[in-house]
C-alpha cells in the first residue's frame, strides 16, 4: 500500500491517507442491483427491448403517468397564488397541514374504529419524511438511540432494508424465513421468531427487545402476502414475544385498488381487543411514492404510535418529548423536509373532488395491473399469478431461474431482476405477446 | 420493558431559532419585528419569491415533458455540474476531477460530508469556528466526529481573531478538517479580508489540513457570485495539489428555495484512485437515508442555472436582495449614531450577508423581546433581512433604549 502510494504521491500526507489510502482500502460498493440493470437496458440496441425491473408504474402506452388528481393539484398550486405564497422553510417535522391531513387519512379514514381515539389521546408522534426510505432511516436512528438496535427482516425483502438499518445505527440484522416455492412459510417464520427470542434471553441474556419489519401489503419482491388469517397468527406471536413492529407501507392501495382497505395490517395491529398495548410503540413508515406516483418528490411519513397511558389520559407531554427527539435527529440530517410534494398531497387530501379523483386513479392503476396478470395467466398458463387473495401489487415473482432470466435478457432483451421478479406494469398490449412467447421459449 | 419506557424521555430544548419564530408568530403586539430566522424578507417584511424562480416555475408548469419519476441517487446531474461551475468558475472546474451530488440543501451536504469523513477516518478532528451556526455542532456530533473549535471573533473589538485562528491551525493535528464559511460568516457577518484568507489558507496548506467550505450565501452576500466564491477559489489554488476540497453548497438563500431543500456536495480533486470509491460510498449513504433527492426544486434551480435568460434575471435578483440588506445596515447604523447610542456601531455596516452580530448581550436581547417585541437570537445575532424602511427606526430606538437601560 505504502509503495503504491509513494509512486502516485511523492509526499503522502495525512490528507492523502484520508482520501487515498483510507478510502482506497474501501472496496467499491456493488452498484445498486436494479439500477445496474437499468444502465444495461438503456445501452441495449435491441428495438424490442422491455424493462421489467423497476418499481415505477407505467401505463398501457409505456409512459410514467402523472395521476389526474396530481395534475389537478399541481394546476391549483401553480395558478392560485394563495395556495403557495412563498418557498419558506417548513417546520422540522414538516408542513402542519400535511400532518393534519395525513393523520386524518391514516387514522380517521383508515382505522375508523380505533383511530379517532388514538388521535384524541394524542398518541401519534408524526413527522413528514423523505418518502418511505426517509421514514425508515429516521425510525432506525430513533430506535437505535433509545430502544433497540436489533431487527429481524424477511429473508426476501426490499434490497435497501438491510442497508437502511445498518447505516443508521442498528448492530444486529437477522432474517426470518418468508417464502419458498410460491408459498409463505408461516410455520418456519413463527418458529424462527420464537427460537431466536429464546436464544437471546437464555444465551446472551439480552433483555433489549428486537424489532421486526413487516411489509404492510404487496410484499416486495415476492408480491406474495400472508392471508388475513395468517396475519392474526403472526401478530399474536409478535405481540407475545414483545417484538417491536415496524410497518413499511409503501404500496397502500396497490393490493385492492382501495387505499383505505389496504391499511388492514395497521387496523389489525391497533386492535385493542387483541393487543392491549404495544409497550414500545408501533412504527408506521408510509409513502406516497407509488400510490400517488410522486416518486421523485420524496413524500411520506413516520407515525410512532405510543402506548396508551394506564389512565387512558392524553399522552401529549410524552408525545412532545418524542417529537423533540425526532426533531433533533432530523435537524442534523437535513433540517427540514421538501415542500412541493407535501403541498400536492395536502391539497389532494383536503379537497373532496381531488380525493375522489385520487381514489379513481389508484383503482385505474390496479385494474390495469390485474388485467396484465389475467393476460399472463391465459397465455402462460400461470395460475398463481391471479390468486388475488395473496398475489398483490406491482410485482410477480416468476420463479424463473437466474439462467432463464439471463437468457431472457441476452436472447430477447427482456430485463427482469436476477431473482426472477417481474414488474407487471412494464407489460402492455403492444409487447405482451412478445414477452409471453419469449418466456415460453426460455421455459 | 414497562410502559415507562416512553415516559423516560426528556424534552430536548427546542431548536433555538425555530423557537424564536414560534414566539414571534404568537406575539400579538403589532409593532413586532422578527430578526431571528435566516430567511430573506422584502421591504414589506414578506417572503420573496425571486422573479427568476417565478419564471422557472412557470416554465415547469407549462412543460409537458416533466413527470415525477425518481431522480438518480446523485440527483440532477445537470444541476450538479452547473452548481460546481458557479463555485469554481468555468476556468477551474474540471468535470473528471469533481464528484458532485445533489443534497438536501446545506444541512444535507454537511451531514453527508460528515458521514463520509467518519467513514474515511473516525478519529479525524473537525474544527468549527467559534462562534458558528448553531446546527454545525449538531450535524458533526451526530456523525460521531470529534469536534474542536478555532477562535474567530474578538468580542471586545468586534473584529476577526486572526492570530488565534492561525495559532490553532498550527497546533492542530496534521490532516484536521477545518470548516470554513466561504462568505458571510454566520453568525458574525464578519469575513476575513483577502489578505487574511491568504494567511489562513497558506497555514492550512503548510500543516496539511483539509478545507471544508460551507457555502450558504454565495451571491447573496455581495450580489456577485464570483466575488463571494473568492475564498473557495483561493483555497483551490493553495490546497488542491495536496488534498481534495470539500464544498457544501446551499441554494436556500441565493435562489430563495429554502423549503425545497436544494443544494450540492462537491468533492473537488479527489485522487483518481479514490474517486470511484467516493462515488460508491456517497450512493450507499444516500440510499440508506432517503434513496434519492427531491426532484421539483432541483428542476427549478437547474433551469435557472442553465438558461441565459433566467440566469440573467437571477443575477438581478441577487443584486436586489444584497443591496436592500446593505441599505438596511447603513440605515440602522446611522440611526444608532444619530441617537448617540453608547458604543461603536460601525461593525453593523462592515459585516455582510444575512446577519449582523450586534454585540448586544443576552439580557439586552431579552429586554428587546419583552419590552419592544424585537426578536433576535440570544447571542445578539440579528437577521438584517428582517429590517425594512418602516421598522428600522423603531428597531434602532429599541436598541438605544436597552443599551441605555443596561449601561446606566
Amino acid at each position: 500500500m505504502t509503495k503504491m502510494l509513494s509512486k502516485k504521491f511523492p509526499k503522502p500526507s495525512t490528507k492523502c491517507r484520508f482520501f487515498a489510502s483510507y478510502m482506497a482500502k474501501i472496496p467499491q460498493a456493488p452498484p445498486d442491483r436494479i439500477l445496474g440493470l437499468v444502465n444495461q437496458f438503456m445501452n441495449d440496441p435491441n428495438p424490442s427491448k422491455v424493462d421489467l425491473t423497476v418499481g415505477v408504474y407505467r401505463d398501457n402506452a409505456g409512459n410514467v403517468p402523472t395521476f389526474k388528481s396530481v395534475q389537478n393539484a399541481q394546476h391549483l398550486l401553480h395558478t392560485v397564488p394563495s395556495l403557495r405564497k412563498d418557498l419558506s422553510y417548513l417546520p422540522i417535522i414538516g408542513h402542519p397541514n400535511y400532518r393534519n391531513k395525513v393523520l386524518n387519512f391514516l387514522f380517521h379514514d383508515g382505522c375508523p374504529e380505533i383511530g379517532p381515539e388514538i388521535i384524541y389521546q394524542d398518541r401519534v408522534s408524526f413527522v413528514q419524511t423523505l418518502s418511505g426510505t426517509g421514514a425508515l432511516s429516521v425510525t432506525a436512528r430513533f430506535l437505535s438511540n433509545f430502544i433497540s438496535d436489533s431487527i429481524i427482516i424477511p429473508q426476501l425483502s426490499w434490497a435497501n432494508h438491510a442497508n437502511v438499518f445498518k447505516n443508521n445505527g442498528f448492530r444486529n440484522i437477522s432474517y426470518y424465513p418468508y417464502y419458498s416455492n410460491e408459498k409463505i412459510v408461516l410455520k418456519d417464520w413463527l418458529n424462527h421468531l420464537i427460537n431466536i427470542q429464546k436464544t437471546d434471553r437464555e444465551v446472551t441474556s439480552n433483555s433489549k427487545p428486537s424489532c421486526i419489519l413487516l411489509h404492510a401489503c404487496c410484499h416486495n419482491p415476492t408480491g406474495l402476502d400472508p392471508t388475513k388469517e395468517q396475519w392474526d397468527q403472526i401478530l399474536d406471536t409478535i405481540y407475545d414475544l414483545n417484538l417491536i413492529p415496524i410497518i413499511d407501507m409503501a404500496y397502500q392501495g396497490l393490493e385492492s385498488g382501495d387505499v383505505l382497505k389496504d391499511s388492514y395490517l395497521l387496523r389489525k395491529v391497533l386492535n385493542k381487543k387483541r393487543y392491549k398495548n404495544w409497550k414500545n410503540g408501533i412504527y408506521l413508515c408510509q409513502s406516497f411514492a407509488k400510490n400517488m406516483g410522486l416518486y421523485g418528490e420524496r413524500v411520506g411519513s413516520l407515525s410512532i404510535i405510543l402506548p396508551e397511558t394506564n389512565s387512558g389520559n392524553k399522552s401529549t407531554s410524552i408525545r412532545e418529548n418524542i417529537d423533540s427527539q425526532l426533531k433533533q435527529i432530523i435537524r442534523s440530517m437535513y433540517s427540514s423536509p421538501p415542500g412541493y410534494g407535501a403541498r400536492i398531497v395536502s391539497l389532494i387530501l383536503s379537497d373532496k373532488d381531488l380525493k375522489d379523483q385520487w381514489f379513481l386513479d389508484v383503482k385505474e392503476m390496479v385494474d390495469r395491473l390485474n388485467d396484465v396478470r389475467y393476460k399472463l395467466s391465459q397465455k402462460l398458463n400461470w395460475n398463481s399469478i391471479i390468486d388475488l387473495n395473496q398475489q398483490h401489487g406491482m410485482f410477480y415473482f416468476t420463479n424463473l431461474s437466474p439462467i432463464q432470466v439471463e437468457r431472457l435478457k441476452n436472447q430477447f432483451a427482456i430485463y427482469l431482476t436476477t431473482d426472477g421478479r417481474l414488474s407487471l406494469s412494464g407489460i402492455n398490449d403492444l409487447n405482451v405477446d412478445y414477452i409471453c412467447n419469449s418466456i415460453l421459449n426460455v421455459l | 420493558m414497562s410502559d415507562s419506557l416512553f415516559e423516560k424521555f426528556e424534552a430536548l430544548p427546542p431548536d433555538a431559532l425555530f423557537a424564536i419564530k414560534a414566539r414571534c408568530d404568537a406575539d400579538a403586539r403589532p409593532q413586532k419585528v422578527d430578526l431571528g430566522i435566516g430567511a430573506y424578507r422584502d421591504n414589506n417584511g414578506k417572503p420573496w419569491v425571486l422573479p427568476s424562480v417565478k419564471m422557472s416555475e412557470l416554465q415547469y408548469s407549462q412543460d409537458p415533458s416533466h413527470n415525477h419519476e425518481y431522480q438518480p441517487i446523485a440527483g440532477n446531474a445537470v444541476l450538479g455540474e452547473d452548481a460546481a461551475k458557479i463555485l469554481l468558475g468555468v476556468d477551474l472546474y474540471e468535470k473528471d476531477k469533481t464528484v458532485s451530488t445533489q443534497t438536501l440543501s446545506g444541512t444535507g451536504a454537511l451531514h453527508v460530508a460528515a458521514q463520509l469523513i467518519y467513514k474515511g477516518d473516525p478519529t479525524r478532528e473537525v474544527y468549527l469556528s467559534n462562534p458558528t451556526w448553531a446546527n454545525h455542532r449538531n450535524i458533526f456530533e451526530s456523525s460521531h466526529l470529534q469536534l474542536k473549535t478555532y477562535p474567530y471573533w474578538k468580542e471586545d473589538t468586534k473584529t476577526l481573531d486572526i492570530d488565534g485562528w492561525l495559532k490553532t491551525i498550527e497546533a492542530a493535528k496534521k490532516g484536521s478538517v477545518f470548516v470554513l464559511h466561504a462568505c458571510a460568516h454566520n453568525p458574525t457577518g464578519m469575513d476575513p479580508t483577502p489578505e487574511e484568507w491568504e494567511q489562513v489558507l497558506d497555514a492550512m496548506a503548510k500543516y496539511h489540513h483539509i478545507a471544508l467550505f460551507d457555502s450558504a450565501y454565495q451571491g447573496f452576500a455581495s450580489g456577485d457570485l464570483d466575488r463571494d466564491a473568492k475564498a473557495i477559489r483561493l483555497g483551490h489554488a493553495k490546497l488542491s495539489k495536496q488534498s481534495p476540497i470539500i464544498i457544501c453548497q446551499s441554494f436556500s438563500k441565493n435562489l430563495g428555495l429554502y423549503g425545497e431543500r436544494i443544494g450540492c456536495l462537491h468533492i473537488v480533486n479527489p485522487t483518481s484512485a479514490s474517486k470511484a470509491n467516493i462515488i460508491s460510498q456517497l450512493s450507499t449513504l444516500t440510499r440508506s437515508e432517503y434513496s434519492n433527492p427531491p426532484a421539483y426544486g432541483a428542476d427549478i434551480a437547474s433551469r435557472i442555472l442553465s438558461q441565459h435568460e433566467l440566469r440573467d434575471q437571477w443575477y438581478i435578483d441577487m443584486k436586489t436582495m444584497s443591496s436592500r440588506i446593505y441599505k438596511m445596515r447603513v440605515e440602522l447604523r446611522n440611526h444608532l449614531v444619530a441617537l448617540k447610542t453608547p458604543g461603536n456601531w460601525d461593525h453593523i455596516e462592515k459585516q455582510c450577508g444575512m446577519f449582523s452580530f450586534t454585540g448586544l448581550t443576552p439580557e439586552m436581547v431579552e429586554r428587546l423581546e419583552t419590552k419592544h417585541a424585537v426578536y433576535m437570537a440570544k447571542n445578539g445575532r440579528a437577521s438584517v433581512a428582517g429590517l425594512n424602511t418602516s421598522n428600522v427606526e423603531y428597531v434602532a430606538k429599541s436598541i438605544d433604549e436597552v443599551v441605555h437601560f443596561f449601561s446606566s
